[in-house]
């Protein structure tokens, strides 16, 4: 016997929730066999081979009408990363340079200073 | 229906107009939810202080006039972005520890590009780490460090202690902080009927993709709790009134999908190594011609698990209280899961003050 009143919101995020925890204990039984581990291993072999037809396919296609490809794309965005990288790196280099005595320009602003590396833990009371 | 006090009229009224409301709120919000852009992430202020490729250093900027002697650098885990560590003002772990005075760093990732499909864990664990922790001395003249790892991340870590730990001058590691690592990967069912040695071919996949998309390891997370995508944005839309909630939601919904690629060759020794050959706990991980012995790890450990974590349990990171050689070994078993550790909000009350508590005392 319950005072609570029925809750319709309550009661429908309390059905989720157990929904979720039977899909999940579900999903669990299932994958825990031998033929699990054969299906996903059959199916990312397949995956690949798709992958790469599919890939080939749409590459002829996209050539044909004068666009780029997912391939060309993605090779932009790696050169676009890698000059992010060295952009990265050489700012780095000049900051270094920059903080060692006799090369930081006359007009810089001085680095703010380092707090002080003694904290101890608050004594407990 | 419950027998039970029968609720007043007014009692009734209020609750219509509550609900009303809150379904009115709900299609307003979600309107927005559609054609909101990326959530904002990141509450404190960091630097890139060194950059290597796919390896990026922050510090983030100390907020305290006095801060412990030792610094601690955050290992990210190589497939995921290290944001999660410090999400929102309010949410952030970083903040956390900043405000309680730690001089914080993250080692994160960026994507590998297909010229870094080569980068294995070597590269991690004899170059990027210890890279890191050079850099982190010249900025705070400290040899020493505390090295923290959550997930694969905190692996990485362990194995860069297992390797260094011992030798002397090179030794630099004061305190390993570990979340969620996995160290016994033979306890990770799923996983090992995934990568079924057996049937996966990891060496084709490598070779033919060069760079390991996320997709493929977030099928693996997908598999593990298939209901949890689907009943979550049940949940969201249950809640779309609450603006916290739904920011919370899409913050970490950003993290998920913004999931990373990993190199190759990386990817092919995780598996080999460590999920088929469990070498951590069999003492047989060879890294560019060393074993990496958890015997060899001797200072002090703090070993967080999460209640309810479907990716890590206790059994998987139990080795780092029983294999290892250190006679100060802490575990905390946190409620929650695997990634509540890091960035949940009820983290902030029960797990961080107990950190600042080990850490502290461990860090002057």
């Amino acid at each position: 016997m319950t005072d609570k009143p029925f809750d319709p919101v309550a009661a429908w995020a309390d059905m989720v929730q157990k929904w979720e925890q039977e899909i999940n204990s579900w999903s669990t039984k299932l994958t825990d066999n031998e033929q699990f581990g054969a299906v996903v291993g059959n199916v990312s072999r397949i995956q690949l081979v798709v992958q790469r037809m599919v890939a080939e396919k749409m590459e002829s296609m996209l050539a044909t009408l004068a666009m780029p490809t997912k391939a060309q794309v993605e090779e932009l965005a790696e050169r676009m990363a890698g000059i992010e990288d060295s952009i990265d790196r050489l700012r780095l280099a000049i900051e270094a340079r920059a903080l060692t005595p006799g090369n930081a320009p006359v007009d810089a602003p001085p680095p703010p200073p380092e707090p002080k590396r003694t904290r101890k833990p608050a004594a407990k009371g | 229906m419950a027998e039970g006090t029968e609720p007043s009229r007014e009692d009734v009224a209020e609750r219509v107009r509550r609900e009303v409301d809150r379904a009115i709120k709900r299609n307003i919000k979600g309107l927005e939810f559609l054609t909101a852009g990326r959530q904002e992430v990141g509450a404190m202020k960091k630097e890139l202080v060194h950059r290597e490729g796919t390896a990026m250093l922050y510090r983030f900027t100390p907020i305290v006039d006095e801060i412990y002697r030792v610094p601690l650098l955050i290992v990210s885990p190589p497939s995921n972005k290290g944001y999660i560590f410090d999400l929102a003002p309010g949410q952030s772990m970083v903040e956390y520890l900043l405000q309680r005075g730690f001089d914080v760093f993250n080692l994160d990732w960026a994507p590998p590009r297909h010229d870094e499909s080569h980068l294995g864990l070597s590269d991690y664990v004899d170059r990027f780490i210890p890279d890191s922790m050079a850099r982190i001395e010249e900025i705070t003249g400290e040899r020493d460090v505390t090295l923290a790892g959550y997930c694969m991340g905190g692996t990485l870590a362990t194995i860069h202690a297992a390797l260094h730990m011992g030798e002397g001058k090179a030794n630099r590691i004061r305190n390993l902080l570990l979340f969620a690592t996995p160290i016994d990967f033979s306890t990770m069912r799923l996983f090992q009927k995934w990568a079924d040695q057996k049937h996966f071919d990891v060496d084709m996949m490598v070779d033919r993709l060069g760079v390991i998309p996320p997709e493929l390891m977030l099928g693996a997370f997908d598999l593990a709790r298939p209901a949890n995508r689907t009943a979550g944005r049940m949940h969201l839309w249950t809640n779309m009134w609450n603006d916290e909630f739904v920011r919370s939601y899409r913050m970490f919904d950003r993290w998920a999908a913004e999931t990373l690629p990993v190199p190759g060759e990386y990817f092919r020794e995780q598996i080999k190594k460590l999920m088929w050959d469990n070498g951590l706990v069999n003492d047989r991980l060879e890294i560019a011609g060393r074993l990496a012995h958890l015997s060899a790890i001797t200072c002090p450990i703090l070993n967080i698990i999460a209640q309810h974590d479907h990716v890590v349990s206790r059994e998987a990171a139990g080795p780092l209280m029983t294999l290892t050689g250190s006679t100060d070994r802490e575990e905390i078993i946190s409620k929650g899961g695997h990634v509540s550790l890091v960035a949940g909000p009820a983290a902030l009350r029960r797990l961080w003050p107990l950190i600042d508590d080990w850490l502290g005392k461990r860090s002057v």
